[in-house]
């Protein structure tokens, strides 16, 4: 069965935490505002764990921007907004006084974009520590309710047939990053965003991130 | 000659492995002390006399900002350096309001030699 040490797993935290400062300050650029990190936590679980994770203490509606990445490293990575979150985000990035039905027409195509430069930044941090080549497919907008968002591990498990060629079906897991962001401005509510990253990644690209991470560890 | 020492506080056993490899290689009239967080550190550096303190932002307990300010109040002339993934325009004015360096991660030798560049003595 497939592990990491601990050593590994605190290296792919750190490497985590340096995607995500990138994102974040993409992030805050956009908003205009700094975005709070928490520390990160890293779980290595199953896909259909993964599934649960996700919605595990989430609002009914969510907001997910998908972005699989394909080549040596393949995968999937997620920036998941609570719905009334999202629509904040948009709020926030457009214009504060345009009407809600104006904010849920562009939600899709605004948060789109958002989610596009938050994640490539976050995946892109993973070439400055290894030595990985991964392209990136055109994000993806996913809404609905948590029951939705477990539909997205039937999707998953239908990008996952083409990642998962000769690897042993019990060995299946993904790396589930979970790490919080919110807005600093917390007593106006109005500008008070969160939301979290999740990474999936098939079998097959975690013996690469090992490879690599016993690379770099050995070099130290 | 005494050796000048530095303090690497960062939660991440890679970040302090990648210090010490810098130091060990490049830097041998250093000693190098390591934390795992402030309490730590606080711990650590008591009685001791710094030169150069290295600090992640994001920690367990208290925060690098917070840490700094401790260790500054007991080692005014120290010259410490936040160095974290949080590379956002207002952790790094947050650094410069209280008088201390900033450094992106991931580290390496040339930002530590410039961190070492204007110490004292």
């Amino acid at each position: 069965m497939f592990r990491l040490s601990e050593l590994e797993e605190d290296a792919l935290k750190e490497f985590f935490n340096m995607g995500l400062g990138m994102a974040a300050d993409s992030l805050s650029q956009m908003v205009r505002n700094e975005v709070l990190l928490t520390l990160p936590k890293l779980k290595v679980v199953p896909y259909e764990e993964a599934a649960r994770m996700l919605v595990e203490n989430q609002e009914e509606k969510l907001v997910a921007v998908r972005q699989n990445f394909r080549g040596e490293l393949a995968g999937t990575a997620l920036l998941i907004f609570p719905g009334t979150e999202s629509l904040e985000l948009v709020r926030t990035l457009l214009n504060e006084d345009i009407p809600l039905e104006v904010v849920t027409e562009l939600e899709q195509e605004t948060l789109l974009d958002v989610g596009n430069v938050i994640l490539n930044a976050f995946l892109e941090s993973f070439t400055q520590m290894m030595h990985v080549e991964f392209e990136f497919e055109s994000a993806e907008f996913l809404k609905g309710s948590s029951r939705f968002l477990l539909d997205i591990t039937s999707h998953l498990a239908a990008q996952r047939q083409s990642l998962m060629e000769g690897a042993d079906e019990d060995e299946e897991r993904a790396f589930v990053l979970m790490m919080d962001f919110k807005t600093s401005d917390e007593e106006d509510a109005q500008h008070t965003l969160s939301g979290f990253v999740v990474l999936l990644f098939s079998h097959q690209a975690m013996l690469i991130l090992k490879r690599e991470l016993e690379v770099i560890l050995s070099g130290l | 000659m005494d050796k000048r020492k530095a303090l690497i506080v960062d939660d991440s056993s890679l970040a302090r492995m990648m210090v010490r490899k810098f130091f060990s290689e490049s830097f041998k009239d250093w000693d190098l002390l390591e934390a795992k967080d402030g309490d730590d550190a606080l711990a650590l550096v008591e009685g001791q006399t710094l030169h150069l303190a290295l600090i992640d932002f994001n920690m367990p307990g208290m925060n690098g900002i917070d840490l700094s300010e401790k260790l500054l109040e007991k080692h005014p002339d120290l010259s410490i350096h936040l160095v974290t993934a949080n590379i956002q325009e207002r952790m790094q004015l947050r650094a410069e309001s209280i008088g201390i360096g900033f450094i992106k991660k991931p580290i390496n030798q040339e930002k530590i030699v410039a961190a070492m560049q204007g110490l004292k003595g």
